[in-house]
């Protein structure tokens, strides 16, 4: 870090101005109520004979939507439009200044990481769509001859997500404990870095190391099953491969679309990564944390560092212990339990991600529209957007804002409740339905409560 | 179970939480240990001798437009930042100098110097 550069001073913190205030007390307090009170009610009261099922739940979109959304013309649109934004992007991290007002820093951390949140709620696997690592692999491959999708060698399965959740920590750590995470040059570089791997994996295994292996689009279709946009599969896949043809194109409640989660190998460490760093990130603003890791005569580093695989750690290491201390049948064993139940965090992760990073993507996603105008820092306005006025509504009413993230908290809570119960009473053998399902729910409670008291006390 | 049914309790505990929350916005903001509260200012000093500064990431509450007094106390010259939106920069010389914040809008505003990285206040606006 060389101090000041032109036109913004680089930031020792990461991206954004002023933080959300902690919420206050009674709300975080009636939150965890909430979350109690939500929990036992589903044991207590919830159906007794699983819902959902892949195969048959969710409605038939009209025939008009699914040509529409399976049309090849909507494909490359989305296709064009990462490759615009990428390029565009890239020419600013590439030619552009090393400053705070590079508009790649923003794009990165708050459109891409943040914003791929809200699209997939809203769009679906909507990072699948527009990744330009995807479609430079799928170029490539057309050029190249190579059957659409395939590599050289299929997908080792036993791998599963874990690429994906190794590729998470990378990000997580740059953002949140690398001390230069606003220069250009340590976040161009791990971009390049990013993009390497993706070419390289998905020449050696095909798109399938894409779907397991690219951070962002594990993400984004993980959200995604919060979405109503779901695939009836006509077949069952060929391991390793990618499905042959889309499947029907149905509308499902998100709690239905959400048990179509397919766990595989790492599923739980994905959870883990991503729950665990968005609670660090509240815990490393903390005065005591702060106060701790400023009185060591060493860089911060190292304390954050392991602090972050604490987190992470922590919350995977107690999905596990809570899945699998339960009665279980010969059918499933009780290893194969935590990634059959990691899908039900997923909904208390997305709860804790709008209340951490509403106002950050709200705020300072409108900061980047308006540095996207301007990427070399010369003053230009190409899109028009250089004059916006930004519109600080949100961090001007506290209040609105901490009952927006109370709420996001519970219901995200109440959908991750049901999704796990609905699992257990199909896995579990009857006679453990009950007891069986009480140490998940006692470390989502925690889950939820430990993210509401972050949320407090940061 | 029908989601209604779930639906009721919950409603219930925030529309709870919601009028706990109504009477909050009214407190005054009070002034944490080593800030001192002064009529319309809030008064806080900083001491920095080479390396080392004081006070370290410490919580300071501030009114919304209220005045911060920030006497900094240096043997050299150097520069605070301030990270509100937008960020403001403290330039200060050796020696005392007395310097005048406001911040227009609530959140937590870190008050750091750089080279070396230390955050020394937090200021809580509300």
């Amino acid at each position: 870090m060389t101090g000041l550069s032109v036109g913004g001073s680089i930031s020792a913190h990461g991206l954004g101005g002023a933080k959300d205030l902690p919420i206050p007390s009674e709300l975080a307090i009636a939150g965890a109520v909430a979350a109690l009170v939500i929990s036992f009610t589903v044991l207590a009261i919830a159906w007794r004979e699983p819902r959902y099922d892949a195969a048959t739940s969710g409605r038939p979109a009209p025939e008009w939507l699914d040509r529409l959304v399976s049309s090849p013309g909507l494909a490359i649109t989305g296709r064009v439009f990462g490759m615009v934004v990428f390029l565009y992007v890239g020419a600013a991290a590439v030619l552009g200044k090393d400053s705070l007002i590079n508009p790649f820093l923003g794009t990165f951390y708050v459109l891409l990481w943040v914003g791929l949140v809200p699209a997939s709620l809203l769009l679906g696997p909507f990072f699948k769509a527009i990744s330009p690592a995807r479609t430079i692999s799928m170029l490539f491959a057309k050029i190249s001859g190579v059957p659409a999708g395939e590599g050289l060698r299929p997908y080792p399965e036993r791998l599963g997500y874990w690429p994906a959740a190794v590729g998470l920590f990378a990000f997580v750590w740059l953002e949140l404990v690398y001390p230069s995470s606003t220069a250009l040059g340590p976040v161009r570089l791990w971009c390049a870095a990013y993009l390497g791997i993706m070419l390289i994996g998905s020449a050696v295994w095909g798109t399938t190391f894409l779907a397991r292996a690219d951070p962002f689009e594990v993400y984004s279709s993980l959200v995604a099953k919060l979405s109503i946009w779901g695939r009836r599969e006509p077949f069952e896949t060929v391991a390793g491969r990618p499905p042959q043809g889309k499947g029907q194109l149905v509308l499902r409640s998100p709690l239905a679309n959400l048990d179509t989660v397919v766990a595989r190998p790492g599923l739980v460490a994905v959870v883990g990564v991503l729950f665990g760093s968005t609670a660090f990130d509240s815990f490393r603003e903390s005065t005591p944390w702060l106060k701790l890791v400023q009185s060591l005569s060493a860089s911060r580093i190292l304390p954050d560092t392991v602090a972050l695989i604490a987190f992470s750690a922590g919350v995977a290491i107690v999905l596990t212990i809570a899945t699998m201390a339960t009665g279980v049948t010969s059918d499933t064993p009780r290893r194969a339990l935590p990634s059959l139940f990691a899908h039900s965090v997923v909904p208390i992760i997305v709860g804790y991600i709008v209340a951490h990073y509403l106002t950050y993507l709200v705020e300072y996603g409108q900061r980047t529209l308006v540095q996207l105008s301007d990427p070399f820092s010369r003053g230009d306005n190409y899109l028009g957007t250089a004059d916006l006025q930004i519109n600080y509504w949100l961090s001007e009413h506290p209040t609105f804002l901490a009952v927006t993230k109370v709420v996001a908290v519970a219901l995200g809570h109440v959908v991750g409740v049901v999704a796990a119960h609905d699992r257990a009473i199909r896995l579990l053998p009857r006679r453990h339905q009950l007891t069986g399902q009480l140490p998940l729910l006692v470390a989502m409670v925690g889950f939820t409560v430990g993210g509401l008291y972050l949320l407090f006390a940061a | 179970m029908r989601l209604s049914t779930l639906a009721a309790p919950l409603a219930l505990v925030l529309a709870m939480s919601l009028t706990a929350c109504g009477s909050d916005d009214a407190d005054p903001p009070s002034s944490s240990q080593g800030a001192t509260q002064d009529g319309d200012t809030v008064a806080v000093t900083v001491t920095r001798e080479g390396d080392e500064f004081t006070p370290n990431g410490e919580r300071v509450e501030l009114g919304v437009d209220q005045t911060l007094v920030l006497t900094i106390e240096s043997d050299e010259a150097g520069e605070l930042h301030v990270h509100s939106t937008p960020e403001q920069e403290i330039a200060y010389d050796a020696g005392t100098s007395e310097h005048e914040l406001v911040i227009d809008r609530p959140g937590v505003v870190e008050v750091e110097s750089h080279e070396p990285d230390v955050v020394l206040l937090q200021l809580e606006v509300r």
